[in-house]
């Protein structure tokens, strides 16, 4: 339904997006995810025919964006980063005209605004002006005209930007309930969005496309592997040496300085990249550590998530200085310092 | 084309809703009346004191003096709409880009022409409908003028003012889609407005070609003929050309907003 080939976009000498390719299939809804700035909005201007592409081509139902401009704007609801609205109107006033200028048919048009208010629960509110709504419901005004003329294709950059937790959950259940009848492409920098409403991401960074795939498939694909947190009681000599003798253990890294206030240990572990063995890892540690007499208080797994693979695939390698992984426990018995809490529940 | 017009309509009726639907169309509407309705009042009061003092006198000049206040209070209000013009000029894209509402209507199957055409054929009936009540209170007062007032001529005098008002929105319309803060567009407008007096004022301060060129290129002299009841087809094409030109330069300002960085 979506077709992106080498598409960029070049502003002076700055690449704001560069050869981005993906295609999106009818009825899907894909994810177009990134940190601010890396030409989200740029790549759904193009495919609106708002923004000419400098290179490449983007085809919406077989049609070029730039060159077939009027029949695919007739193919396509968009909502920009910044809902659209006439302030001045009401909302039900701003819908029969978005319905009139996208060309839907007088007969319809009083039903596509009904179906469109209810999509958006907008109902009760259908006679208040814009410029009195606050920003949950404009942006829900601003879903609604996307959707007004039962465009097959909807483009939505941002989409529950600036919205309440609850309301996220009705837009994205909204979103939800487009597929299938509509393809859908939203871009977000929020992760849950994602793995809540998408079939399929599309990862962008700098401008570059890094990954394509289900949700799921992301992790094992990009070969993040499983870790565990564990907290240990005993001789720290020893236990590096337990856990070391276990297969498929790759890396063994102390959390925060390694010690807790009571004087045990705390130390990440990280097994190979196969996934089933990671998952088996547990029950080989815990066995070891209880014939070892090693004292076990926590085992924690930490399953890569899609923030992990984001963060992976987004931020540039730094380097940690090998001395820095060293655990020092008999020095910093002493001076404990905060614990740094662990990546899953910093983000 | 079907679509394209409908939308040019829906586009129109959005704009024209706009005047009712904000405070600004009548606060506009207001001022101006209040403003010529001033000029109006003063002007008559001064024909009648004129009509007072020559009406006993048999040797008084023979003059239409109703025809020369209708003549008079058209210049007056040819000066004055070249305040309110950029007013009404000003938000008609500036708002749009603001509000990030021109993205709606550039995803939307409608060209730029036609957002163009129908923007400035709102602005020009609301601006008309504004004429209409000062015209008609205007062949009220006069009714009892002795020879009766000339109707044609006078209706001459309001389209050359509604053409010169178009010509005027058409360029402040261009102007407008330069930028998305109104004020500038305001500013901007007036400073074109005042660089056509200038070339009102060059023209009838020279001779020769140039003065030619001038007269022909000024608006104000072409509705100064319209007011004069000179009527030819050039001062049509010269009206026509400004409208013209000004829908164009928008369609093509849009247009190139794409291609700028956003």
């Amino acid at each position: 339904m979506i077709e992106v080939e080498h598409l960029s976009k070049i502003y002076g000498s700055t690449a704001v997006i560069q050869d981005v390719t993906f295609s999106v299939e009818p009825g899907e809804i894909m994810g177009f995810l990134g940190p601010n700035g890396a030409g989200k909005t740029t790549t759904m201007r193009i495919l609106a025919g708002f923004l000419p592409a400098t290179r490449g081509t983007a085809k919406i139902a077989g049609f070029e964006v730039h060159e077939d401009s009027m029949r695919v704007r007739q193919k396509i609801g968009y909502l920009p980063e910044i809902p659209p609205l006439y302030s001045e109107m009401t909302i039900e006033g701003f819908l029969d005209f978005v319905a009139r200028i996208k060309g839907v048919n007088a007969g319809d048009r009083p039903g596509r605004i009904n179906y469109a208010l209810e999509k958006c629960n907008l109902t009760p509110q259908r006679k208040i002006l814009i410029r009195k709504l606050s920003k949950g419901f404009r942006q829900r005004v601003g879903i609604a005209q996307a959707i007004v003329h039962d465009p097959p294709v909807i483009i939505l950059d941002e989409p529950t930007v600036g919205l309440d937790p609850k309301q996220i959950i009705d837009v994205r259940n909204l979103i939800r309930g487009l597929a299938g009848d509509h393809t859908v492409i939203l871009s977000t920098h929020i992760l849950p969005e994602v793995s809540a409403t998408c079939d399929r991401v599309t990862i962008i960074n700098k401008g570059s496309i890094v990954a394509t795939n289900k949700p799921e498939n992301l992790m094992s694909d990009l070969h993040i592997s499983t870790s565990y947190d564990l907290e240990t009681g005993g001789d720290y000599a020893h236990l590096t040496e337990i856990l070391m003798a276990i297969p498929n253990l790759v890396n063994l890294t102390p959390i925060g300085t390694g010690l807790t206030d009571d004087g045990r240990f705390r130390v990440r572990v990280t097994a190979g990249t196969e996934s089933s063995t990671g998952l088996d890892m547990g029950s080989e540690m815990s066995t070891a550590l209880v014939t070892a007499n090693i004292p076990l208080y926590e085992m924690r797994r930490i399953q890569a998530t899609l923030e992990d693979v984001f963060l992976n695939l987004t931020t540039e390698d730094v380097e940690i200085p090998a001395e820095a992984q060293q655990v020092l426990p008999e020095s910093a018995s002493s001076a404990v310092q905060p614990e740094v809490r662990s990546d899953e529940e910093a983000l | 084309m079907n679509l394209i017009f409908a939308n040019l309509i829906a586009i129109y009726r959005r704009e024209l809703q706009n005047y009712v639907l904000t405070p600004w169309g009548y606060v506009i509407a207001g001022v101006f009346w209040l403003v010529s309705g001033f000029f109006f009042a003063v002007l008559y009061f001064n024909l009648i004191g004129q009509g007072l003092e020559f009406g006993s006198n048999p040797n008084a000049p023979a003059i239409d003096y109703a025809y020369e206040l209708i003549r008079t209070f058209l210049r007056v209000l040819g000066q004055v709409v070249l305040f309110i013009l950029p007013i009404l000029s000003m938000s008609l894209y500036a708002e749009e880009r603001k509000r990030g509402t021109l993205e709606l209507l550039a995803t939307s199957p409608v060209t730029n022409w036609a957002v163009a055409v129908a923007k400035l054929g709102a602005v020009v009936t609301y601006f008309g409908t504004v004429l209409l009540p000062v015209m008609a209170y205007q062949v009220f007062a006069l009714q009892g003028a002795n020879p009766p007032i000339a109707l044609i001529p006078l209706f001459w005098g309001y389209f050359g003012l509604l053409l010169l008002a178009t010509a005027m929105l058409s360029l402040g319309m261009f102007i407008s889609s330069l930028t998305d803060n109104t004020i500038i567009a305001a500013i901007a407008t007036f400073g074109l407005v005042l660089l056509l007096s200038v070339v009102d004022a060059i023209a009838a301060n020279t001779s020769g070609v140039l003065a030619d060129v001038l007269a022909h290129i000024s608006l104000l002299k072409q509705y100064e003929n319209l007011v004069q009841g000179v009527f030819d087809s050039s001062t049509l094409v010269a009206f026509g050309s400004y409208i013209f030109l000004g829908v164009f330069l928008t369609a093509q300002s849009v247009e190139a907003l794409r291609f700028q960085r956003s």
